[in-house]
């Protein structure tokens, strides 16, 4: 059974069936919706029982699309896209489930959330670089009516830059696809792989250009200035997904195409890119610390995370020993599933806050703990995870990152001053928002409600089970990364 | 005589179709006409079929059956018949209705002789055929605006018509013929070379609207009825395109045309989207938008002969241009000329409103729409070719694009809807929507059946 295509195209065939069904009730549009992400997420689950294969891809599925330039509809998985995989399949169904309550136009709203998940999916899994373009660029057209339509005050800003940003930004990876295509005669991403097509200055031209798209995707400093103006706008969910899965897109790439398609030209960029990684890391903890708005404050944290991806990637370019390689390369993919699973339950949780105060700023807040410790105490819980405490998701991936860095290029260690920075603003948050004198004004919060528990439940689990246990989802990643050869 | 015209049946079956289709007019019966027309249409597409795989020429190779001609009239012919139901849709009911009719298909009998052009006699009448014609359907409203619509059109035709003709008897004197094939003998010359050049881009130019001879069509398309606005837009325009990759093609790569092309496409794009940000009306918009799309065109042309994408990818994009362009002028008529119609639109009539969203993304390029299959064809092809810089011009230009496109996807969505009429649409303006989307949308997954 085409198990990859099943789940790549079940979302959107979803929203379809929901766009021809008549006089349909928000009840319905949103039992279909959680239906219809709860069961791509046990596709995924099913995909993952298959399991992947070290030196390649498993599961591949092929079909003609364009035979006369080469470019064919091609799906696979490896140790890096399968996990991506598995946590936008949990993200999503948990979106679906946040977004429940949801009444303004709300068929519309999952029809892009399904659109958006079917372009998420189809990026991590695409085999054909076309393909993987087409499914890109998908996901760019869906979150920007997802912000302008259901985001807040300055919403079409926000969604305009945001489009004009990553259109911008994702045009020269379509100039370095062609570049790659017109030196190889295919769009097949494994034949790329496996023999680089371009050499010298053709493959440093193409890794400049593939480095500009995904630096604007991760964000790296300097194209990050998109990601809080359309965090701060943007709806819940998307926040979720645009954080949680899309900015996966970046780190994915850099390491799918950069590094595995133009490996000389990224080791000899790679000190350069260590460099943007490091800087990213401590820059995005210092602006985070500077918020008083807990989802800008969030989103920041987004740039410093992605920082670290970014530095565990450049070290394994620049090391020549495989086994550093591999540790780096475990730590930077564990840490996207990190940064998903961790940075998905802070925005969740910021927007049940936002949803119950209408506020996110965080001197309008206080005392909370006491008055609705569920969401004071996940939101702890996950604050303690993303600033990277031992026994929480993010400490095995950044400590993996920390140790090939020390090995490779002591120096670049300094971006540990950045966890200090990270400790100091989420003790800070906690201690305005759910700490001190209690603010009378939301003496009647109400505390998570089922459905939100449902949410954020998984998320939590999640993050301990990785932070105590993250054997299996290393395994299957180092099965694959140390068989990388570049 | 006999294997000649056998060759020629679809191009008969439309000649016929229009002479008919002025009777039905004479008749006065304008509903006969359309029918007439629709039904020559479909059947000269399917004529075509058979002697698609031909490539050979006719008539003492003054005309060409070639890819290029075979799939012009795959595209030009369904093409025609989408704009003719939106001329019944603005137009039914007005007097002198059925002569739009056969006007538009006796311009699409000229746009296919261009198309198929051997040889320059050929194309000089191929462009009097195509503007005679459009020169009528500009001014057929007989109010202010059409008439110096007209008027402008037809000064600015015969102009450029007279230099084309004159430069073109550089490269007769220069080649001892008027056939493209002799055209080699022209290696070496540049000064006859550079003359003739110059005066086809002058000629065909004005016809495809590139820069700097584009001024006449923002007046005439605001002029013209909407559905000739749109007819003209794609349809002259493509066959104007088919002609430059006919004759060019033949044309010695060491006149140095390529690069002359190329700076008219970079211009061309840059400009047009430059000036389509600043327009308040969507018909002048949608115009200027569509001298940036011939620019991009041109990618496809300056790659002929240096790369086997060239001729796919201006076959494809012109394809993917007719479904998009003629759709984005099918909502107009829906919505009305200026941006502040557009106000609401999606919540007013949400089909429509993702209709314009599909041919407006698709116009920008953006995957997995048909315009953007188009577009990787023409920057491989030009990329391919040497023209790294172009490809890169065209790029940014596609974020200009953007820009200009949403300026009418925003207001649909942002504003809240007044609680206008949501008066029901015109049969045949629906069906054009209809089919113009499915195409646009479909085509991008299923363009392997395409050439290339």
């Amino acid at each position: 059974m085409p198990l990859l295509t099943l789940a790549t195209f079940l979302p959107i065939v979803g929203g379809l069936v929901l766009m021809a069904l008549p006089g349909r009730s928000a009840r319905t549009v949103h039992t279909l919706s959680i239906g219809v992400t709860g069961l791509t997420f046990l596709l995924t689950l099913a995909i993952w029982a298959n399991g992947t294969q070290p030196g390649g891809f498993a599961q591949v599925e092929e079909l003609a699309w364009i035979p006369a330039i080469g470019a064919a509809y091609r799906l696979g998985v490896d140790g890096l896209s399968l996990p991506l995989v598995l946590l936008t399949s949990l993200l999503f169904l948990l979106s679906a489930i946040y977004s429940a309550r949801l009444k303004d136009r709300a068929a519309a709203f999952v029809v892009l959330m399904l659109m958006l998940e079917t372009a998420s999916l189809g990026a991590f899994m695409a085999l054909d670089a076309l393909l993987f373009y087409v499914f890109f660029e998908v996901s760019l057209v869906g979150m920007y009516f997802m912000i302008a339509g259901w985001g807040h005050e300055d919403r079409q800003r926000a969604a305009l830059m945001f489009f004009l940003y990553t259109l911008l930004g994702s045009l020269p990876l379509l100039l370095a696809i062609l570049g790659l295509y017109l030196s190889s005669g295919t769009f097949d991403m494994r034949s790329w792989i496996d023999t680089p097509p371009p050499t010298g200055l053709a493959a440093m031209l193409a890794l400049v250009a593939m480095l500009f798209t995904f630096a604007i995707k991760i964000p790296s400093f300097p194209l990050h200035t998109w990601l809080p103006a359309a965090h701060v706008q943007a709806p819940t969910v998307g926040s979720v997904i645009l954080a949680g899965v899309m900015l996966k897109f970046g780190t994915y790439g850099l390491v799918r195409f950069a590094l595995q398609m133009t490996p000389e030209a990224f080791a000899k960029a790679g000190l350069v890119i260590l460099a943007f990684g490091v800087f990213s890391a401590i820059y995005g903890a210092f602006a985070a610390l500077a918020q008083s708005d807990l989802k800008k404050m969030v989103a920041y944290t987004s740039v410093n995370h992605m920082g670290y991806i970014v530095m565990g990637v450049a070290v394994a370019a620049l090391t020549i020993d495989p086994k550093i390689r591999a540790v780096a390369l475990d730590g930077a993919t564990l840490q996207m599933v990190s940064h998903g699973i961790v940075t998905g339950a802070l925005f969740f949780l910021v927007g049940m806050l936002q949803d119950r105060t209408h506020s996110r700023e965080m001197a309008d807040f206080g005392g909370l703990l006491g008055r609705v410790p569920w969401l004071g105490w996940a939101f702890i819980l996950s604050a303690f995870a993303s600033l990277g405490l031992p026994g929480l998701a993010h400490f095995p991936a950044e400590f993996q990152i920390f140790l090939a860095t020390l090995q490779t290029q002591p120096w670049a260690i300094v971006a540990i001053l950045a966890i200090v920075v990270m400790a100091g603003l989420y003790l800070r948050s906690i201690a305005q928002v759910f700490l001190g004198e209690a603010n009378e004004k939301w003496s009647a919060m109400p505390d998570l409600n089922r459905g939100e528990m449902w949410v954020i439940v998984p998320l939590l689990a999640l993050t301990i089970l990785i932070g105590v246990a993250p054997a299996t989802l290393i395994d299957m990643i180092h099965t694959t990364m140390t068989s990388l050869s570049f | 005589m006999g294997r000649d015209l056998s060759f020629l049946i679809p191009e008969l079956t439309l000649a016929v179709t229009a002479m008919l289709m002025l009777v039905a007019e004479m008749l006065r019966l304008p509903r006969l006409a359309l029918a007439l027309g629709l039904v020559g249409l479909a059947a000269a597409t399917l004529l075509t079929i058979p002697v698609l795989a031909a490539d050979t020429t006719v008539f003492g190779g003054t005309y060409r059956i070639d890819m290029l001609s075979g799939w012009a009239k795959l595209i030009l012919l369904p093409g025609t018949g989408l704009a003719l139901l939106l001329a019944r849709a603005e137009l039914a009911g007005q007097d002198r209705e059925g002569s739009v009719y056969s006007l538009l298909c006796l311009v699409t009998l000229g746009a296919l002789m261009l198309a198929g052009s051997g040889d320059m006699m050929l194309m000089v009448l191929g462009v009097v055929l195509t503007g005679l014609g459009s020169f009528a359907l500009v001014s057929f409203p007989r109010d202010d605006a059409a008439t110096e619509a007209g008027m402008k059109y037809l000064v600015f035709g015969s102009v450029t018509g007279a230099v084309m003709i004159y430069g073109l008897s550089f490269w007769f004197g220069g080649a001892g013929s008027t056939l493209y094939s002799e055209l080699a003998q022209l290696d070496g010359r540049p000064l006859i070379a550079t003359a003739g050049l110059l005066a086809v881009i002058a000629g065909l130019g004005y016809k495809a609207s590139l820069v700097p001879f584009h001024f006449w069509a923002p007046d005439a398309y605001d002029g013209a009825p909407v559905a000739v606005a749109a007819y003209l837009s794609v349809i002259t325009k493509i066959a104007a395109i088919f002609a430059f990759a006919q004759v060019l093609r033949d044309l010695p790569v060491s006149t140095g045309w390529p690069m002359v092309i190329a700076l008219v496409a970079a211009v061309t794009m840059t400009l047009g989207y430059l000036t389509a940000l600043v327009q308040a009306n969507v018909v002048r918009l949608l115009a200027y938008s569509s001298v940036a799309q011939a620019g991009y065109f041109l990618l496809g042309i300056v790659a002929l002969g240096a790369s086997p994408l060239a001729i796919p990818a201006i076959i494809v994009f012109g394809a993917a241009y007719v479904a998009m362009n003629l759709g984005a002028f099918a909502v107009v008529m829906v919505a009305g000329r200026y941006l502040d119609d557009f106000a609401g639109l999606g919540r007013r009539r949400p089909g429509v409103g993702l209709a314009m969203v599909v041919f407006l993304l698709s116009l920008t390029g953006i995957p997995p729409l048909f315009g953007f299959v188009g577009k990787v064809y023409l920057f491989g092809a030009a990329i391919e070719a040497g023209f790294l810089w172009l490809a890169v011009i065209a790029i940014l230009n596609s974020v200009l694009a953007l820009g200009v496109y949403l300026r009418i996807v925003v207001p649909m969505y942002a504003s809240v809807a007044a609680p206008g009429d949501a008066a029901p649409i015109a049969p045949p303006l629906a069906w054009a929507i209809v089919i113009a989307g499915i195409v646009t949308i479909l085509m991008g997954a299923f363009v392997g059946i395409l050439p290339g």
